[in-house]
């Protein structure tokens, strides 16, 4: 089969690997966030693993947070709110 | 991260272009929308375990991660025939024939425009793809786009990287949305970009190319691939190519690119994330306020992401019902401020779960609101779109948004 020689279409991305942070091994006393995309039941689902979640590790609490709507992303004060304050975080993407 | 087995693709894609191939995915099965709580609930609960492992160890499987240097070329079949089945394999074509993107021609392709080949002209979305110059090189050869063109390419895939323009959504909904490229100035005479007769249909080679050489730089290196990161429900076809230019010598008002700043002698590319067209038939109207009326009839619809989201409806008027409504005397300004007021709709033709959803997203259009409430097509009349395209004939075009995303408007440099 002869071939020819094509320039690749896709080409490089600007994501970069990065680390999650540690894995706690525990959640017992944590707050566990909780960010609602507001897409229909996505407070459903979120609410309700949470919930479970929370009664399952003996977390502290459970904390609701809002995207300012499903295709937008979170606010920067919403992810460092998050982040400073939660042991874990639950989000959901799509619908 | 927690959804739907439907949309794990999306979702590992994200978790890729963010940088955590290892970021803890959870799916239950599809859908969870449209679905009783109850049976949501019931998928929550049985999902729980799998969350708290993902929450307290790093999941064993790993993701792999995109390999971090760049391929530069590959060896495909030379046979025309086969290189159409080599690309589709990939992913890379949108199933019509391309034209392999040699070295020469993509060299080629370059000499249309003055800016250098590694410039960066947008990152874009959910990949995070690098759109350097050559990068739409690339695809405008594949595309069958001649140099010439390269410069509308370049300003559309840059307007559509804007922040406003809301790609990320854009490529990953299920809404049907595709950027419509508009083209203003003389530019769109000098390369035959039509804005007469079918001009949303086939036939000119620029507004094929053009169209569709932005649709391929947003699937491959954008990374949104139909069933895969593109979750369009049924898509349209101006997925394939979606060009238009505005017909300014038919238009009694102002071009739209004048509108936004610019002189009539620039050119200027406006992408909108626009449905496809809904056509507005109208033979009998011979004021404004007729033709207000058809295309308010048309505008004033349930199932449009505009009437809770609000965005930028776009009316093209043919050339023929702009000379009616400008002939009645009204200014551009006055058909929008017309028919904002006119397309309303009656909250009672909404089910009451969407008014309860649309609710949570607009509170002050629909939270608490008496049964005769009218929800407008747009926020404010301003918002509503106008320019005029097409040829003879006594129709127009109603095109809704993806409601969450700006139109854009940049200038096509040399």
């Amino acid at each position: 089969m002869r071939a020819m020689e094509i320039l690749d279409p896709v080409g490089s991305s600007t994501a970069t690997a990065r680390a999650l942070t540690p894995r706690p091994a525990s959640l017992q006393g944590a707050v566990i966030g909780v960010l609602d995309n507001s897409k229909p039941n996505a407070r459903v689902l979120l609410d309700g693993v949470a919930r479970a979640l929370a009664e399952k590790v003996g977390a502290r609490d459970v904390r609701v947070w809002r995207k300012p709507g499903a295709s937008l992303g979170a606010t920067t004060a919403v992810l460092d709110e998050m982040a400073a304050s939660c042991g874990a975080a639950l989000t959901a993407s799509a619908d | 991260m927690l959804g739907t087995h439907e949309f794990r693709p999306l979702a590992l894609a994200e978790a890729r272009a963010k940088g955590l191939p290892d970021l803890g995915i959870v799916t239950v099965p599809h859908p969870i929308g449209g679905v009783a709580p109850p049976i949501v609930a019931g998928k929550a609960l049985a999902a729980m375990g799998d969350v708290l492992a993902a929450l307290t160890r790093v999941a064993g499987g790993r993701v792999t991660a995109a390999p971090a240097g760049e391929v530069s070329a590959h060896a495909a079949p030379a046979d025309l025939l086969e290189f159409q089945s080599y690309m589709m394999e990939r992913g890379w074509g949108d199933g019509l024939p391309l034209i392999p993107a040699t070295a020469e021609r993509v060299a080629a392709m370059l000499a249309g425009t003055g800016r250098p080949a590694g410039d960066l002209v947008a990152v874009l979305p959910p990949r995070r793809g690098r759109a350097t110059v050559e990068r739409v090189a690339i695809n405008a050869v594949l595309a069958g786009a001649l140099p010439e063109h390269l410069p509308v390419i370049l300003a559309a895939v840059e307007a559509v990287g804007e922040p406003a323009f809301n790609l990320q959504a854009i490529q990953t909904t299920t809404h049907p949305c595709s950027p419509l490229v508009i083209v203003n100035g003389p530019i769109a005479r000098r390369l035959g970009i039509n804005g007469a007769g079918n001009a949303l249909g086939q036939g000119h080679r620029a507004n094929a190319v053009i169209g569709r050489a932005l649709r391929l730089v947003l699937q491959n290196v954008g990374g949104a691939r139909p069933g895969h990161e593109d979750r369009a429900t049924q898509g349209h076809p101006g997925k394939y190519s979606y060009c238009v230019a505005e017909n300014e010598a038919a238009s009694p008002w102002a071009p739209l690119s004048v509108d936004r700043g610019f002189s009539r002698e620039v050119g200027t590319v406006t992408v909108c994330g626009s449905e496809g067209p809904h056509n507005i038939n109208d033979h009998g109207s011979s004021t404004p306020q007729g033709i207000v009326t058809t295309v308010a009839g048309t505008a004033a619809i349930v199932g449009s992401n505009n009437i809770y989201l609000g965005g930028e409806p776009l009316v093209i008027l043919g050339p023929e019902h702009a000379a009616t409504v400008a002939g009645g005397g009204f200014s551009k300004d006055d058909f929008k401020r017309a028919l904002w007021e006119r397309a309303q709709v009656p909250l009672s033709r909404f089910d009451p779960s969407n008014i309860e959803r649309f609710a949570v997203i607009h509170p002050a259009g629909f939270e608490d609101r008496p049964p005769e409430t009218r929800a407008p097509i747009a926020r404010q009349w301003s918002d509503i779109m106008v320019v005029v395209a097409g040829g003879a004939g006594k129709h127009s075009v109603f095109v809704p948004t993806f409601g969450a995303t700006r139109s854009v408007t940049r200038r096509i440099e040399a």
